[in-house]
This record gives structure tokens, sequence and C-alpha cells, in this order.
């Protein structure tokens, strides 16, 4: 076990390395933000001096000297558009983005388990079918596409929730329901799968011989077997909501997470924001994925740790 | 029992709605839906459109604009005097106080002054102040600011420099806890959420109407209307004209801005007078008025400068839309079929890619080969400042926000200027001998003089001088300025 | 097993038991109508998708009380046929998609074949590389790379096969290290064939079913994400037409024109939906073990229904 994690470690500081080397190459070869950040009306002057105040005009080299310091000091220098240290923005947003997640992603996780397993009782049924199908249609449908649908029925036409922004639990409604429909549908069909699997089993079929009830066969047995590949898929669906459909929901509904940061950053030519936002959440989805897989190891020791 | 539950969901609806829609009589409060969030608090070092909208009511400045544009005496008593060729004295207004209880006073202005042009704070705004040498108080309430030469625009000039308390600037955080004299004092700031402003009861011009003012920070036209309509919004920024019919209330004021392509007169096709002739001729400006901004422009009178701004020719003939002389002219100058590159962005100004894609189309029909080349918009500023080959045409929505000639000529007429496509040193002479005079009419002259040259010779296609348009809510009363500052003081609520 | 259409019966015989699944039968013909779509684009578009007018800018749907028969679907912000626009998208989103597949499979199975094929330390670097870039935050660098090489269809193809080659990487070496062990193929080794056919006559064959299914199930993945970026404002620009494009740009007007928003995404949605009925079907219809598992179920539920009634 031990072993494993160090080896698991090790991969993943092999990861935040060639992301961080990655985003370092491909910030400097991105347009000069020089022209980016200062007003049109700047001289040729301003344009060299901002460019000497942030090391640009430094060789290659020692600017990824800098860098490499940066990174093992976390600190990422000052942000170009909010003239502070990148790292506070980092820090300031990333609660936003993951209050964001853990309801979105949270909801996804309690509504899944019931709604498969009831699907899972009677495969090909009604609710079965009505199931699925929502799954699917779920599947199907782009999240900036939802969130805006949802905005125009929501707020504009009913005027429940409102349109966009933060502050209150109000707020969150929409964004987080429009970040939680795939992994719904995604855990709600893999719940399923995997009951209506267990359920054929042998020992379901002999403890219900024996008289035990099926609430109970579910409860002891069949959910705790499928407890592992809802896990795994769980965290899957965790890194992917974090390197991806955030910054779609959040750019939708104006929710001030990382994901919206890090497009106005990458839009603004902020290469340090950029990089700090990059940096951070490549390092949380290589935490996210040890602890995945040592949870799995924790919950059922057959698993090979590879 | 009727009222009970009325009441009861009266103020569940409020709590939905966070408390924006449910105004009292006692405290009346306002929601203005901005474009972007303020990188900083600080008045003096970005320039950036956020802070500004916010600090116009936290901070002024000694001179200040009516709304439609004429310059009066802000925190000045009165208007500035030309005591010698590189100073201007101003006499300050008695009794006024910063926020934090500091007396306003010459060394607040010579504190101020000297902050902007300090190279080691290296402000953005500098490009504003560039003439601005230094400033002296003369007595308590007098300060003359020098200039590094004659400075004919000196009081427009003062108009963009926020006073700032230089002791609190010293020791305060200036970037996150603004203190000004104007007549609403900062509350609060979520960073990524709002900002939230006070009224000064202790304001020397009175205190205002609307007793505190929220700021929301949302960059989509669209989503700002969804939330005008659903309520949470009184005032939001850049109404497309489309909307005006759907939204609860809206007032438009032509605005700062003019849409121009600059041609390139040394490139292979737009060298020729003719072609150039001919594209400034190929354009229905009118019915891209009606189709595209719903009569919320007006098609530029023969030049790319404001109509608002001192030095405009009022002079020059509208370019006609004459598509048979255009066609003759390409004709004529043997250009049917040759290449021409338009250069353009998306989204930073209103309606930028639609006016840049139906020109492009009514070009087309002159028998130019055309192609659209809509840049992300740092290689858009590279191809529209860089030191690379200037492009054969390319757009921009120039904004003058002091009100002078100046702004359109050394920035696109003047060969040396950084978005000028052009190489002709008359020309620049001109701008040059203009931008020192400070004798009004002879000004006058040589900026009329610069524009009919630049007209005949057609280095510039004008096309629009936008107006901004503002959407409301039903109870919003206010009348929006020329110069786009969003003034709340100046806003009424009626209820 | 798999997709063999080399000849009529297999055809014919695939398309019977295809028409067994209704959802599956239904998915596929939508499939092959939007193909068809995006192929016949330049007759079946009622107008050119990028002819502006300026008279008839964000005309309503036929239905409406506003709308007329010149424009089914209404027209845009630019008055363009809205209808044009989307039987246009259609080609560049399916273009992108199977580019995209193509290039990031070919990528994946040379990886994958070699990994497998090689085994040892080649195998155990290739897959760590794999492991490392699975962990790469996907959209975030697909925007930072669009940044660098400029916005475009095939700035995006490039992108999307790069961040997308590893699942298949994954797939091919699994089963290529499983098939390794096979009696037959160890004795092609032993009597001292090439590699090169032993992969080819021996391990590829086995590899085209699962591929296949794998290369559909992912397309709607590459769907999703172009039209992701693109709504974003970082992949495919104007003049092209794009699904997602055409939502970013109809965003705006959201609040006067539902149809410009309304309209491509669900294109989008049926176009994923379809194929994703479809490629379920064909999951399980290739895989032996699930198939057995259907028809069980199939079964059983004749069963209950003959008890029922």
């Amino acid at each position: 076990m031990i072993e494993f994690i160090l080896r698991r470690l090790f991969q993943g500081a092999l990861v935040v390395l060639g992301v961080t080397a990655t985003v370092f190459v491909v910030t400097r070869l991105a347009g000069d933000p020089v022209a980016l950040m200062l007003p049109l009306s700047a001289t040729a002057e301003q344009r060299a001096a901002f460019s000497a105040q942030i090391g640009l005009d430094q060789p290659i080299w020692i600017q990824f000297a800098r860098y490499a310091q940066d990174v093992v000091t976390l600190d990422f220098g000052d942000s170009l558009w909010q003239r502070r240290p990148a790292m506070e923005v980092v820090l300031e947003r990333l609660p936003n983005t993951a209050l964001l997640v853990a309801t979105g992603l949270g909801g996804a996780v309690l509504l899944s388990i019931p709604m498969g397993a009831v699907a899972a009782l009677r495969p090909g049924g009604l609710v079965d079918r009505l199931t699925t199908s929502l799954s699917l249609l779920g599947l199907a449908m782009p999240q900036f596409w939802l969130g805006l649908m949802a905005i125009m029925v929501f707020s504009v036409m009913l005027k429940w929730l409102p349109t966009s922004g933060f502050g209150t639990p109000a707020h969150l409604v929409l964004p987080a329901i429009t970040l939680a429909l795939t992994p719904l549908a995604r855990f709600t069909m893999m719940v399923r799968a995997a009951m209506i699997d267990e359920l054929n089993k042998q020992y379901v079929q002999t403890a219900r011989a024996k008289g035990l009830t099926l609430r109970r066969i579910l409860r002891v047995h069949t959910l705790r077997n499928i407890l592992v590949p809802f896990l795994s898929i769980s965290g899957w669906e965790l890194i992917t909501a974090l390197s991806g459909y955030t910054v779609v929901v959040e750019t939708v509904f104006g929710w001030p997470g990382l994901g919206l940061t890090a497009v106005q950053a990458i839009q603004r030519g902020d290469l340090f924001l950029v990089q700090a936002i990059v940096f951070s959440i490549a390092f949380m989805i290589v935490v996210i994925g040890i602890l995945m897989d040592v949870i799995s190891k924790l919950i059922d020791p057959r698993i090979e740790l590879n | 029992m009727t009222s009970k539950v009325l009441a009861m969901s009266a103020s569940l609806a409020a709590l939905v709605l966070s408390g924006l829609t449910a105004g009292s009589a006692t405290a009346q409060s306002i929601t203005i839906a901005i474009g972007s969030e303020p990188s900083t608090l600080d008045p003096q070092l970005r320039d950036d459109g956020g802070e500004r909208q916010i600090n116009d009511n936290i901070y002024e400045a000694l001179m200040a604009r009516t709304p439609d544009g004429e310059l009066i005496p802000g925190l000045a008593a009165e208007a500035p005097v030309q005591i010698d060729d590189t100073t201007w004295q101003f006499k300050l207004r008695e009794g006024v106080m910063f926020h934090n209880g500091t007396p306003f006073t010459a060394e607040s202005v010579v504190g101020s002054v000297l902050r902007v042009i300090d190279p080691a704070n290296n402000s953005e705004q500098l490009s504003y102040f560039s003439s601005v040498s230094g400033a002296e108080a003369v007595d308590e309430l007098t300060v003359n600011i020098k200039t590094s030469g004659p400075d004919p625009i000196l009081p427009s000039r003062m108009y963009w420099m926020k006073m700032i308390d230089p002791g609190y600037a010293a020791e305060g955080d200036l970037a996150g806890v603004p203190v000004g004299t104007g007549p609403y004092m900062f509350d609060a700031w979520n960073r990524g959420a709002d900002l939230t402003l006070v009224v000064n009861p202790d304001y020397w011009g009175g205190e205002a109407q609307i007793d505190d003012v929220t700021y929301r920070f949302v960059p989509e036209a669209g989503t700002r209307l969804s939330g005008l309509m659903a309520g949470e919004f009184d005032v939001i920024t850049n109404l497309l004209p489309e909307f005006t019919t759907s939204v609860p209330k809206f007032a438009a004021v032509p605005g700062l801005e003019t849409s121009v392509f600059v041609l390139g007169t040394d490139n292979e096709v737009t060298q020729d007078p003719k072609v150039r002739e001919a594209l400034n001729l190929a354009i229905d400006r009118q019915s891209m008025v009606d189709g595209l901004f719903m009569g919320y422009a007006t098609v530029a009178k023969g030049s790319h400068v404001n109509p608002a701004a001192f030095g405009f020719n009022e002079t020059l003939d509208y370019y006609p839309y004459d598509l048979d002389r255009a066609k003759a002219l390409i004709e004529e100058a043997g250009a049917v079929g040759k290449p021409l590159v338009v250069i353009g962005e998306s989204g930073r100004w209103l309606k930028d890619r639609e006016q840049i894609e139906v020109v492009a189309a009514y070009w087309a029909e002159t028998g130019l080969d055309v192609s659209t080349e809509i840049q992300e918009f740092s290689q858009y500023l590279d191809s529209l400042m860089g030191s690379g080959p200037r492009p054969d045409a390319i757009f921009i929505a120039n904004s003058n926000e002091l009100l002078d000639a100046d702004r359109e000529m050394s920035y696109i007429y003047h060969m040396d200027g950084a978005a000028a496509s052009n190489s002709d040193a008359d020309m620049a002479a001109m701008i040059d001998a203009a931008r020192v005079e400070t004798d009004v009419d002879k000004r006058k002259a040589l900026y009329d003089e610069a524009q009919q040259l630049g007209h005949d010779l057609n280095f510039t296609v004008p096309l629009f001088n936008l107006e901004d348009i503002y959407g409301m809510s039903e109870r919003m009363d206010w009348q929006p300025r020329t110069d786009a500052k969003l003034i709340v003081s100046e806003m009424t609520v009626t209820e | 097993m798999g997709l063999p259409m080399m000849s009529f019966r297999p055809l014919r015989s695939f398309l019977s038991e295809l028409w067994q699944d209704k959802a599956a039968a239904i998915g596929f013909a939508v499939m092959v109508l939007i193909v068809l779509m995006a192929v016949f684009a330049p007759v079946l578009a009622p107008e050119d998708p990028a002819t502006q007018s300026l008279l008839q800018r964000l005309k309503p749907p036929v239905w409406d009380a506003r709308g007329s028969w010149d424009h089914l679907l209404g027209t845009d912000n630019l008055g363009r046929d809205v209808l044009s626009r989307i039987i246009w998208g259609a080609r560049t989103t399916l273009t992108i998609g199977i580019v995209t597949c193509v290039i990031a499979a070919m990528i994946g199975t040379t990886l994958g074949l070699w990994a497998g094929f090689m085994g040892g330390r080649t195998d155990s670097v290739l897959m760590r590389l794999v492991d490392i870039q699975v962990s790469f935050p996907g959209i975030l660098l697909i925007l930072l790379v669009v940044g660098v090489l400029g916005p475009g269809v095939w700035t995006l193809i490039a992108v999307l096969s790069v961040t997308n080659w590893m699942v298949y990487a994954r797939l091919v070496r699994g089963i290529v290290s499983s098939t390794r062990q096979m009696p037959y193929v160890e004795a092609a080794e032993v009597i001292g064939c090439r590699p090169s056919r032993v992969i080819f006559v021996h391990l590829l064959p086995n590899l085209v079913s699962p591929l296949l299914t794998l290369l559909i199930l992912e397309f709607t993945n590459i769907v999703l994400a172009e039209a992701a970026v693109s709504f974003l404002g970082f992949g495919v620009q104007p003049p092209d037409t794009s699904w997602g494009l055409d939502v970013a740009s109809g965003r705006d007007y959201l609040f006067i024109a539902w149809w410009l928003v309304t309209f491509p995404g669900l294109a989008i949605v049926v176009t994923v939906l379809s194929i994703n009925l479809f490629a379920n079907w064909l999951r399980v219809t290739s895989d032996p073990e699930e198939r057995e598992k259907r028809f069980a179920r199939t079964i059983a539920a004749k069963r209950r229904r003959r008890r029922a009634t």
C-alpha cells in the first residue's frame, strides 16, 4: 500500500511537472500579453517598460528558471489583469468552484443511486425505460445549451431564479443543476447496469430464496459491491468537471469560479494567472486521482493496484 | 388573510431575487449591471472601463462635463486660466472634504498630479496626461499645473484626472478601499460577484437621491438583458438596439465611439486613390444604420472625428452611396479581381463583426476580390498597431474621451500614429502644428484643413457615430451622458 | 460479429437485427439522415449559410405569426437563414468529428499496438504517458493551445486529436497483450512470422470491431467538445458555420429570438442522441457476453409477458 501510494505520488508529480512545462511553453508562444494589457493608446516606451516590468524581455531560459522557482514556491507572480498575486486570485475563486461542483456532483450522486436502483428492479419496465431515455437525453445535451435554456425558462419567463451571478443559494440552483445533469445521467446508467448484473448473480438469488427481503439484500450486499466502480466513475466525473465543464457552466452563469476566471485570463493574455490556475487544477486532479485509488483499495482490498 | 399571504409571498420573492426588487420608501437601492469587473479601484493606475464606471461616483476631477458634453468646473471653482504658455492656473472649490474627513486643498491636487505622472507608477492613464510635467500649490486653494509645451486642451485632460488624498494614497489601501470626494462612498466589494457604494451625506453638492447602489459584473449583453427582464437590474449598459422594444425603459445618447476602416495607402491595391474612393462610395451606410442599428447610430459626416469633439469639420460632405460609380472607379483603376484583405476583430465593440462582414460584402460588389479576416484580439492589436505591414483595410471603433480632434488626428491620420496607415508628411505637419497651437481659431482651422485632406484622399472609410443605449427598469429615471459615464447622482428612482 | 458490411447478406442480417431494437434503429436512421444532410448540404440548403440580409434580420420560424416560408426556421442577427446554417453546420461538425476520431484512433492504435506488442519497458513507459496525459486539464489546455495557434477548424482538429488518443491506446494495448497469449499467435511467432505479419494478420482483425464501437462512442464526445469550444469562442470562426458557434452568437438574442439558440442546440442533441442510441446497441451486439445477457433478458421478458396474459 505504502509503495503504491509512493508510486502514485511520483507519477502525480510527473503529471504536474508535465502540465506546468506545457503551460509555460504555450503561454510564452501565445501572443504578446503587453499589447493586450495596455490601452490602445499606450506608447512604444510604455509597452517596453511594461514588458521589462513583468520580465518578458529576458531570455527564455531565464524566464523558465524564474517560472520553475515560482512553481516550487507556489508564487506565480502578480496577475497582470488584477494586479495582485495570482495565487491570491486562485484561492479566492477556488471555493466558489468547489461549492458549485460539490453541490452539482453531490446532488447527482445522491439522486442517481435510487434512480438507477429502481430502474434496475424491473429491467425493460416503464420506470426503467423512462430513466434510460432521460439519461440518454441528458448525455446528449451540451451544458452550455442546457444552461441557456434554463435561464430562458426559469429566469426570464418564470422569473423564479436569478439569471446569473453569485451570492445567495438561489444563485446556485441553475448552475448546479446544469452541471449535474450529465453526471447524473452517467451515474444512473452505471448504477442501473451494475445493479442488474448484481441482481442476476447467484448470491442474490440464494439470498432471496432464503427469504431475505430485497431491501436488505440491496443494502447489505449489492450496494457495497457497486460502490467501488461507482466511486471510480465519480472520481472521473469530478476530474472532468474540474478540467472541463465548470469552464462552460461558469461562463454561462457568470459564476465567479476558477473556470470563468481561466477563460477571462486567457482572453486578457494574463499568463501568470493562467499558469497559476492550470497548475492548481492539475494539482487537484492528481490528488483526486490518488485519493480515489486509495479509497477503492481500502473498501475492496481485492483490487489490484497498478 | 389574503394580505398576509401576499405579504409573505412578497417577502419570499424578495428573498429569491436577493432582495433587489424590494425597494422601500426609506432607503432607495438600485443595481447596475456593467460589462466588466474593475481590476483595481485605484483611480490613477489603469485604463479600465469597469474601474472608471465605479470610481466616477467616488472620485471627482478638477473639471467636469454636463451630460451633453460641455466642459464645466468640477472641483475647480471656476474655469482655469492659462497664465503663460506652459502654465494653467486652477482656483479650487472651498469646503470640499474627502470621505475620510481630510480637506481637499491645493496640496491634494499637487499630490494627485505627481502620483499619476510618476514614472515609477507606470500609469496607463499617462497617455491622457502626456503633456503634464508638474504641479505646484500657489496658496491653500490655488494650484498651477505645468505642461512641457503649450497645451491647449489641458482643461479637457484634467477632466480625466481623479483627485485623491495623497496622505491616504501613501498609507491606505487605495486599490481596495477607495476614498474620494464624490457623491458616493465605497461600501463593499465581493470580488467576482458585486460591489456596493453608499451615498455620501456630506457631499458638497448636496446628498444624492439614491441611497445605495450595487454593481454586478455581467460580460454578456444577453445575460444583462435577461437580468433586466427578470427584475434583477435597474440599469444595464450596452443594450443591443434590437432590444429597445423589449425592455421596460431605455435611453440612447450619441456616444464617444466612431467606427471606421483605416486604409493602407501604400498597399498594392489601396494605394490607388480611385480604389479608396470606390470603397467609400460602395457602402450604403444609411441602410446599415436602419438595419443593423435600428436607427441608433448616425452616419459619420465625411470624417471619423467625433462630431461632439473640438476641431470637427462640419463642412465636409457625407460620402454618398453610389455603387455604379464605385464599380467604374475599380474598373478605371484596373483593380477588378484584385485581392483586398479586410481585417477586424469581434466582440469588443457594438456590432463590430456585423459591421465588418456587411461592409466586406458591399466591397465585394465593386469587383474586388474581398476576403475578411476576423482576428483574435491580441493578433488584431498587432495588425492595428504592430510594426508589421499595414493592412489593406482594418476596422476600429475609435473612442474620443477628451472630445478633442487631436485623438483621431494623432492616432489615425498622423503618419507616425499607432493606427495610421498612410505616409503623408503634409498631413503630419498640420497635426503637429495644431497640437501646440494655443489660438483656438487657428487650431480649429488646422484641423479643418487636415480633415478636408483626409476626406479628399480617402485615407479612411468612416462609418458611424455610435450611440450608447442603456436599458432601465420601469422605476428608473435617467438621461445618459455623451461621455458614457454612469453618474448615479444624476439618476432618480420613481416609486 | 461487429459491423461486417463488405457484402450484401451480412448487411441485411445487420439491418434485420437492428430492427429488433427500435430505439437503435431510429438512432441509426437519424444518423444516416444527418450524414446525408452534411454530404448534400449544397443541394439541400435553401440558401447560402453566409448570405446576409439586413432587411431580413431576426425573422421567426414559419409557424410564428411573423414568420414566412422563405425562412423555415427563421433568420439570425445578420439575416442568415437558420435552417441553411444548421444543414451546413452538420458538415463542419461531422468533418471535425470524423477527422479527429480517425487521427486520434490512428495515433492511439499505433501506440497501443506498439506498447502491447513490445511489452516490458516500452509498454510501461507508453502507458505511463497515457496516464499522465489523461490527467491533463482537458478543455483548459485546449483553450490555451487554441490561443497560441489561433482558432479555426484545423487547429481544433489537431488539438482534439492530440487530447483524445489515449482511450484508443488503452483499448488496443489491452486487447493486444491478451491476444498475444492466445495459442495461435504464440504459434505464429514461434514459427518465425515477422512482427508486422503477426500484427496485421493475427492481431488487427481482433481489433476492428471493438475499435469501431469505441470510435462511434468517442465521436459524440468530440461533437460535444467541438460545440463547447466553439461556444466559448475558441473553436470554429465565422464565416465558417458550427452549431456551437451559432448558439454562442444567438446568446445575446436569447430574449427576443429564442430560435437562434434553440435550433442549433437541438441539432447537437439529436445528433449525439441518435449516435448514442446506435452505439449502445452496437456495443452490446459486438460483445458476445453482452449479447448473451441481452438474449437472456429478452427471453425473460417474453416469459413474463406470457405469464401475465
